[in-house]
């Protein structure tokens, strides 16, 4: 557990939008390690701040506090031009919506080589990475001189993968990328992206709402709540014990394809009023081996006799 | 029990795009019980919300009934005095499909019959407050004005769980969350007073604690209102939370129908095994998902046997032959599949199917962990 290789570290992350009287704080101090070659989980409601999470990590959003390092190297702030086009290729995005994040005016062999035009590669190299990324995908190399809008919504999203894939990237930053998808092209989707996975020893960051996805493709789960993460485990603990009541009140509202289990379920309602922290501030803890909560010292105990 | 409110009779549907045909549903026979949930579920363009935009007159331009009937039960007495199209001798139900002016849809579409729309961002309009398209369903349907619409706008908003009502008539779409702009929606349908409310996915846009409340609300209104709901989603998750009665669609056609335990427990067709063992909740972590090979059947040519065939590995020689029929299995589960024919081999359900009954079962009991 300990020796394993951090490959992305954020600490006191802070990203504000706007300023003075309409200034927002979407991502309030959060810190996480994400270690190479797992799959790292960010769950939360719309407007929690998980996709400012994964657009601070790939440098779309400046990060107003905090640090981002990337293999122990500082990847926030102002970077040299070099070191952006390095990053570019190891950090690749995968987005929701394959309807809208493709262009429609270009093939796909433009839009799966963009990344890599203009650094100097030969023609015939990166005609030969298109045809791999799109081969790795399952798409046909033959596809790449037609337009997206002759493919389904399933093939888009294999598109986009590819798109990223063909940089060589280490790590993928996937932002809800089956929510758009019918049930049944979700699974394939989600071999794929673990089938890739394991053959180019790629590091996910997979942001979703569905936990019920999260549990069946992610290592680790940090959930998230207006910005704060209020709680961070490893799946199969997390899922075993959900110590924040916020936790708790997703997991309880999970629809689980179980008319019986439905019948008998009890909802449990997060109120946030309940933590008394004007006077007990919270802090982060690490409550079990691996497993982060945050809370205060009354909490904590609380949170402690659960286990 | 045969209470029918709504009865489709081998209904086809045939869209025209840049002169081809389209068959989009196929011969759908489905009777709906006054008073139930009924789900339908399937993949996008299985043709679930087609079959709905038949119930009212919503149809595109495009589409046109080629075939069957829709007889709507609900009128009763009204019908006697009503001389509209589509009226049975008997004055038993009137028969939607026959309808070709919007005049004759107007009797049925609100009053009747419900839809609540998949996304409440762009169904409510943005200019006018939420107490006012509540009030303007209360005029048109139930002829409703003054001092006596708002007491009863207030009294829906209530009924819909939204606090402050008097505060919140005088607002905007704008100024509400997603959740409560659904409730909004929910409310200008319940004012129309329907026997009828089509839900088509009314929780998709919306996060999960919201979704969970939105669909205890629906429950509570439909004991309240004595609705019946059709329910159309793709989330199984939801379908065994709200129906009675599940349809699954697929290829314009209802391929399996049974009450909700009996689909989830004891599916018979190999299309609902499939989507059921895709779930990422039957999965395990690191180990291939169960995915459905190949793309839904193309519509525009035309199906010959069974229209899964294609992409089922263990589809019969018969299967891409001839239609199967429906082979009843209770009283109420029937499905379209040669497997059930007595001739058939014996093939066994997926075996991750087996995990169903449990899936429940590990949340409660870590959830009742966590309490103890």
């Amino acid at each position: 557990m300990e020796n394993r290789e951090v490959i992305l570290s954020v600490r006191g992350l802070h990203v504000r939008f706007g300023h003075g009287k309409s200034r927002f704080e979407a991502v309030k101090n959060v810190s996480f390690d994400v270690y190479r070659g797992e799959t790292f989980g960010i769950v939360g409601e719309s407007g929690s701040g998980k996709t400012t999470i994964g657009r601070a990590v790939i440098r779309v959003y400046p990060a107003s506090a905090g640090s981002i390092r990337f293999h122990g190297e500082e990847i926030t702030g102002r970077l040299k031009k070099e070191k952006r086009r390095e990053l570019t290729h190891q950090i690749q995005m995968i987005f929701q919506d394959p309807m809208a994040s493709l262009n429609e005016r270009a093939k796909i062999d433009y839009i799966v080589s963009e990344g890599l035009l203009d650094r100097g590669i030969p023609r015939e190299e990166i005609r030969q990475r298109v045809d791999r990324a799109m081969r790795d995908v399952g798409l046909l190399p033959e596809f790449a001189s037609r337009f997206p809008h002759e493919f389904s919504g399933g093939q888009r999203q294999r598109i986009g993968i590819a798109r990223a894939l063909v940089m060589n990237p280490e790590f993928i930053i996937a932002d809800e990328p089956i929510s758009a998808l019918d049930v049944s092209i979700r699974a394939q989707v989600l071999n794929l992206m673990s089938r890739l996975q394991k053959e180019h020893g790629l590091t996910y960051l997979f942001i979703s709402h569905d936990l019920s996805v999260m549990r069946f493709i992610c290592d680790r789960i940090a959930v998230i709540h207006k910005g704060v993460i209020v709680e961070m485990a490893e799946t199969e603990e997390l899922f075993a014990h959900p110590l924040h009541p916020y936790t708790r009140a997703l997991l309880s509202a999970i629809p689980q394809p179980n008319p019986e289990a439905e019948k008998h379920k009890t909802l449990e309602i997060y109120d946030p009023s309940q933590h008394h922290y004007e006077i007990n501030i919270p802090g982060w803890n690490e409550v079990a081996d691996g497993h982060w909560l945050l809370a205060n010292q009354e909490e904590l105990e609380a949170a402690r006799a659960m286990l | 029990m045969s209470n029918k409110i709504l009865s489709v009779r081998n209904l086809h549907v045939v869209f025209t795009l840049r002169n081809r045909r389209l068959h989009a549903l196929r011969g759908v026979h489905l009777d709906v019980e006054d008073g139930e949930t009924l789900a339908i579920v399937g993949e996008s363009g299985s043709g679930k919300s087609v079959l709905n935009k038949n119930f009212i007159g919503l149809l595109d331009q495009n589409g046109e009934v080629t075939e069957g009937e829709i007889r709507y039960y609900g009128m009763g007495d009204k019908l006697r005095h009503y001389a509209g199209a589509g009226v049975d001798e008997n004055g038993n139900y009137i028969d939607l499909a026959s309808f070709r002016k919007n005049e004759d849809w107007l009797r049925i579409r609100g009053s009747e019959i419900c839809m609540i729309p998949q996304d409440p961002m762009t169904s409510l309009n943005p200019l006018k407050s939420i107490g006012w398209q509540i009030s303007e369903a209360l005029l048109l349907h139930r002829g409703m004005k003054g001092k006596m619409a708002y007491e009863e706008t207030i009294r829906i908003l209530e009924d819909v769980r939204i606090d402050n009502p008097k505060k919140r008539y005088k607002q905007y779409p704008h100024e509400l969350s997603g959740g409560m702009r659904q409730r909004v929606v929910i409310a200008i349908a319940i004012a129309c007073n329907p026997r009828i409310l089509i839900c088509d996915e009314p929780t998709t846009a919306l996060d999960v604690t919201i979704q969970a409340q939105v669909l205890h609300l629906l429950r509570e209104l439909k004991e309240k209102y004595h609705l019946t709901i059709i329910f159309i989603t793709h989330d199984l998750g939801v379908v065994a939370n709200v129906a009675d009665r599940v349809a699954v669609m697929y290829a314009g056609d209802i391929i399996e129908i049974g009450l909700v335990d009996e689909i989830f427990y004891d599916p018979r067709h190999p299309y609902t095994w499939a989507l059921l063992s895709s779930l990422p909740q039957l999965g395990h972590r690191g180990e291939e998902l169960y995915a459905i090979q190949g793309t839904p059947a193309n519509l525009f040519l035309e199906v010959k046997g069974d229209a899964f065939a294609p992409r089922n590995p263990q589809a019969l020689v018969i299967d891409s032959l001839q239609e199967p029929p429906y082979f009843e299995i209770t009283p109420t589960h029937r499905a379209k599949t040669w497997l059930l024919d007595e001739r058939a081999p014996k093939i066994a359900p997926p075996d991750a199917l087996q995990k169903v009954r449990q899936l429940g079962q590990i949340t409660e009991g870590s959830a009742d962990h966590g309490e103890s």
